[in-house]
């Protein structure tokens, strides 16, 4: 097979005088084993590969792309986006970056896990079932208990000068426990990444996953009233995820971001600081440079509260007189990059969970949330989503409470967080969101 | 795509240390997409993807490898990974390959892949203007045209060989309104198993007019009502309450794994008498049919819910084996890269007797739910949630002022039990239905139908 950044040059090697091209790779490894009533449910494997290119002149722009080119279809892939770039606008923001070294980041691949045979994987997915149905008598078992991995690679070649690379290793694991009891079924979910299989907290997630479940046996569904929330790190997460679009300059751009015009204005409670970071090690979407090859970064968002910048890709930093930030991402090598988080976070405050429940009151604390993808709408910020939780009493988690929704608008969200506590988590979503547990202090939880 | 040869050596090799089966999914996809946005035709794009998949099933444990290239090594080589991961004692053949003939084929009348990029270029820019020119207030359009021609190949160790080609046209528009400091938002996305008689159908301006509509009226609108009341869904919306709240639970890998709140309930009477549903993969032209599974086994009509009792399940290939049952033709997939599982395909509820505006009209006091955007359930508990996309508030039996930000959440069998209205007109839509992180189109229909209460999630009084 093909060296990737080889097959990125072959791609380009026919540009012609007064055009840009560019090719993108990737390449992934991957393996999934799902555990189910202590034998292996499924397992599975894969190798794949893909390249994508980019061709650019008069500033129009065209794409083309295939799975596992051999390098003579990897050329030809050049010929097709050139044609399609003819029926596209000119723009002069089109364009692609100049090249520019980009520091690897230590430790993103590690090739004991690249290495790592089958049996070990196995294993961790059999024994987070067992310690998960272990954990708590009402959790007999699981929906799911799975481990996967990947070995990716990305090669990067342009005619502006750039050849790249780099590789990267990933697990996680995730577990669905069923926790029954009276005829009454729980949910409780808990799921876990890391850059080698030694990292993975499986044992933690496996607890976890039951308790969450376990703890909401006997739920009720709560009266219609506005009171503090405590969205926990999953739950925060998925609203975080709802606002990225919104910090993309691209969406600024088109008029679908609800903070255009904003920035150096108060768009949350001053607790509140938005970071996207790129090279942040732990993160899990790490990366020595984005989709386009430019060097990825550490971009402050919102600092205590005030709107400071928004991402940017090559395109969108032309079009706004802007640098790029290093945002340039592809959901594959199928498409072109759009402008989206790395690591995005909200930085994490120093209040422990018990400080959180302590200071809240009378409340209600959100494990999940469900139907954010229909229920959010990030071009107006309003939302309404489907929650589990606990209310909160005392200064401790007391009854489970069930489909009830929490309502409000991103920022009216992120105006009224009163604390934030120290436990930063990421999870997966449009590159990768970290959220510590917020302290809302009013919001529309419906119920009866 | 793949000789006979090559595939009746590829499932011995997939069979070489034991299973009681295996197959071989092969495709070839070819796409082309077509981005319009902030009036620019940003991007034109075309792709093949291709791969195979090798499947084997031994015992209780299923063995998955796939590979992006078609060629025998590769091939082999993905055949061996599914065999190393199972260890069975079960006997094992590759019977000779028959060839079952469609029952119903999904023909595109105007192949989409032949026609000239400058008409699809037409298409984007025709639905652009249309929506721009329909209010001052749109303030933002993106228009995407996207068709695809996938090509499949499926053969098993037990004999079966199944080729299918499905050809797929869509059609998107989403729309920005504005009006002082208030955004909000329209979305309209026809689509079809088949070719460019889509756009005869739905004209790109006409999508785009309905995408504006939606956004524009939702200018007007006041914060959604919270708290429990009467809920009346538009033509087709009933389809996705019906999709997410109970679809999900009566899919055999969901009751399988004890995670459904229908398992072990066929023959009980769980929804008012009002409530008949299927799943049917064979409609023509609907966005979730085929002729075929991606396991090979035939489209089929199946019966969910007989007058509000529970008579069908949805079953694939393992599942049906496991429970003793015959699979329904529901076994699904993304890709080549995924695992079949069983998923719904085209689900609906059907039409009523009664008429649709005395379905209002008899609403006293309520919300209208005129479009549901998507939903989403825990099958475990058979509690969901919905976006509501476009609503309005029932007041005296009128339809009156719109309302934004509103979900409706609830629990699956409580709602069909309080299924009180259903209408004799009917709708349906396409969307994109995830689970197990595979997207696969599906179709959802109903007609108007009235839930007598469900909790609306709104931040208004």
């Amino acid at each position: 097979m093909a060296d990737l950044l080889d097959l990125c040059r072959t791609a380009i090697a026919g540009a012609r005088d007064g055009e840009q091209a560019e090719a993108y790779a990737e390449e992934t490894r991957q393996t999934m084993v799902r555990a189910r009533d202590r034998e292996v449910d499924s397992f599975s494997s894969s190798e794949s590969r893909g390249v994508g290119v980019r061709v650019l002149f008069d500033g129009r722009l065209g794409y083309a792309w295939a799975a596992d080119p051999e390098p003579a279809e990897a050329a030809e892939l050049l010929e097709a986006a050139r044609d399609n770039a003819a029926f596209a606008t000119p723009d002069e923001a089109n364009g692609l970056p100049q090249a520019a070294e980009a520091d690897p980041i230590p430790g993103l691949f590690r090739e004991v896990q690249a290495d790592l045979g089958p049996d070990r994987k196995v294993s961790l997915a059999l024994d987070l079932e067992r310690v998960t149905t272990e954990a708590d008598p009402s959790v007999r078992r699981v929906e799911e208990a799975i481990y996967g991995d990947a070995v990716s690679r990305i090669a990067v070649a342009s005619t502006p000068g750039l050849a790249a690379e780099y590789a990267g290793t990933d697990c996680w694991c995730m577990v669905l426990a069923l926790a029954e009891q009276d005829g009454e079924t729980q949910t409780g979910h808990a799921f876990r990444v890391g850059r080698e299989i030694d990292e993975l907290d499986w044992e933690e997630a496996a607890r976890e996953a039951a308790e969450r479940g376990a703890r909401m046996l006997g739920a009720i569904k709560p009266k219609t009233e506005r009171l503090p929330v405590i969205l926990d790190p999953w739950a925060a997460s998925s609203f975080l995820g709802v606002l990225a679009g919104s910090l993309s300059a691209e969406e600024v751009q088109k008029g679908r971001s609800l903070l255009a015009d904003r920035v150096g204005e108060e768009v949350g409670s001053s607790l509140i600081s938005l970071v996207d970071d790129g090279r942040l090690t732990e993160g899990p979407a790490a990366a020595p440079f984005d989709d386009e090859g430019v060097p990825t970064a550490r971009t402050v968002l919102v600092e205590r509260g005030v709107l400071r910048s928004f991402l940017h890709n090559t395109e969108t930093a032309r079009r706004g007189g802007a640098a790029s930030t290093g945002n340039a991402r592809r959901s594959s090598y199928r498409g072109v990059p759009g402008v989206a988080p790395s690591n995005l976070l909200v930085e994490a405050g120093s209040a422990s969970p018990e400080e959180l429940l302590g200071r809240a009151g009378r409340s209600v604390y959100v494990q999940e949330v469900t139907g954010v993808h229909s229920g959010a709408n990030p071009v107006s910020g309003e939302f309404s989503v489907g929650a589990t939780g606990l209310r909160v009493e005392g200064g401790t988690l007391a009854e489970p409470l069930r489909e009830m929704t929490v309502a409000s608008t991103l920022l009216d969200m992120l105006t009224a967080v009163t604390a934030i506590g120290a436990d930063l988590r990421f999870f997966p979503g449009g590159g990768a969101i970290g959220t510590p547990t917020l302290l809302v202090g009013e919001m529309t939880v419906a119920g009866r | 795509m793949l000789e006979e040869s090559l595939v009746r050596d590829v499932l011995r090799a997939a069979l070489a240390s034991g299973g009681r089966y295996a197959e071989v999914f092969a495709e070839e996809r070819r796409s082309t997409s077509l981005r319009l946005d902030d009036r620019r035709v940003e991007e034109l794009s075309t792709g093949i993807d291709r791969g195979a998949g090798v499947r084997v099933v031994a015992g209780q444990t299923t063995a998955y490898a796939h590979s992006n290239r078609l060629d025998r090594d590769a091939l082999l080589q993905a055949a061996r990974a599914a065999a190393a991961a199972v260890s069975g004692g079960d006997p094992f053949t590759v019977l000779d390959f028959t060839r079952p003939e469609a029952e119903i084929v999904h023909r595109a009348e105007e192949v989409a892949d032949g026609i000239p990029r400058d008409i699809k270029v037409a298409w984007v820019q025709e639905a652009d203007d249309a929506a721009r020119s329909y209010a001052g207030e749109v303030h933002q359009v993106g228009v995407s045209y996207g068709d695809s021609v996938q090509r499949l190949l499926i053969a098993t160790s037990d004999g079966r060989w199944v080729e299918e080609e499905r050809p797929r046209v869509r059609l998107i528009v989403s729309v920005v309104a504005t009006r002082d400091a208030v955004r909000q938002t329209g979305f309209e996305g026809p689509a079809a198993l088949g070719g460019a008689e889509l756009l005869r159908e739905h004209p790109p301006a006409d999508i785009a007019r309905r995408a504006a509509t939606q956004a524009v009226t939702m200018l007007d609108g006041i914060p959604a009502p919270a708290g429990e009341m009467p809920v009346v869904i538009g033509p087709a919306g009933g389809g996705v309450l019906f999709h997410e709240a109970c679809g999900h639970g009566l899919e055999a890998d969901t009751m399988g794994k004890g995670a459904s709140v229908y398992r072990g309930r066929r023959g009980e009477r769980l929804g008012s008498p009002l409530v008949n549903g299927v799943d049917d993969a064979t409609v023509p032209g609907g966005w979730g049919s085929f002729s075929f599974d991606d396991e090979g086994s035939p489209a089929t009509r199946t019966e969910l819910f007989r007058e509000g009792e529970l008579v069908g399940f949805l079953y694939d290939r393992y599942w049906s084996e496991r429970d003793g049952e015959s699979s329904t033709g529901n076994g699904r997939r993304q890709s080549y890269a995924h695992l079949p599982i069983p998923r719904m395909t085209n689900t609906s509820i059907l039409p009523g007797a009664a008429d649709p505006e005395a379905v209002v009209s008899d609403t006293p006091r309520g919300l209208y739910a005129k479009l549901l955007g998507g939903g989403q359930v825990n099958p475990a508990t058979g509690e969901f949630v919905f976006g509501v996309t476009e609503a309005y508030l029932i007041e005296e039996g009128r339809i009156t002022t719109p309302v934004r930000g509103a979900n409706l959440v609830g629990n699956g069998i409580e709602i069909l039990k309080a299924v009180d209205a259903v209408a004799s007109d009917f709708d349906s839509r396409p969307g994109t239905c995830g689970k197990d992180g595979q997207g696969v189109p599906v179709g959802t229909g109903s007609p108007t139908l009235r839930i007598a209460g469900m909790t609306v999630g709104g931040t208004g009084g």
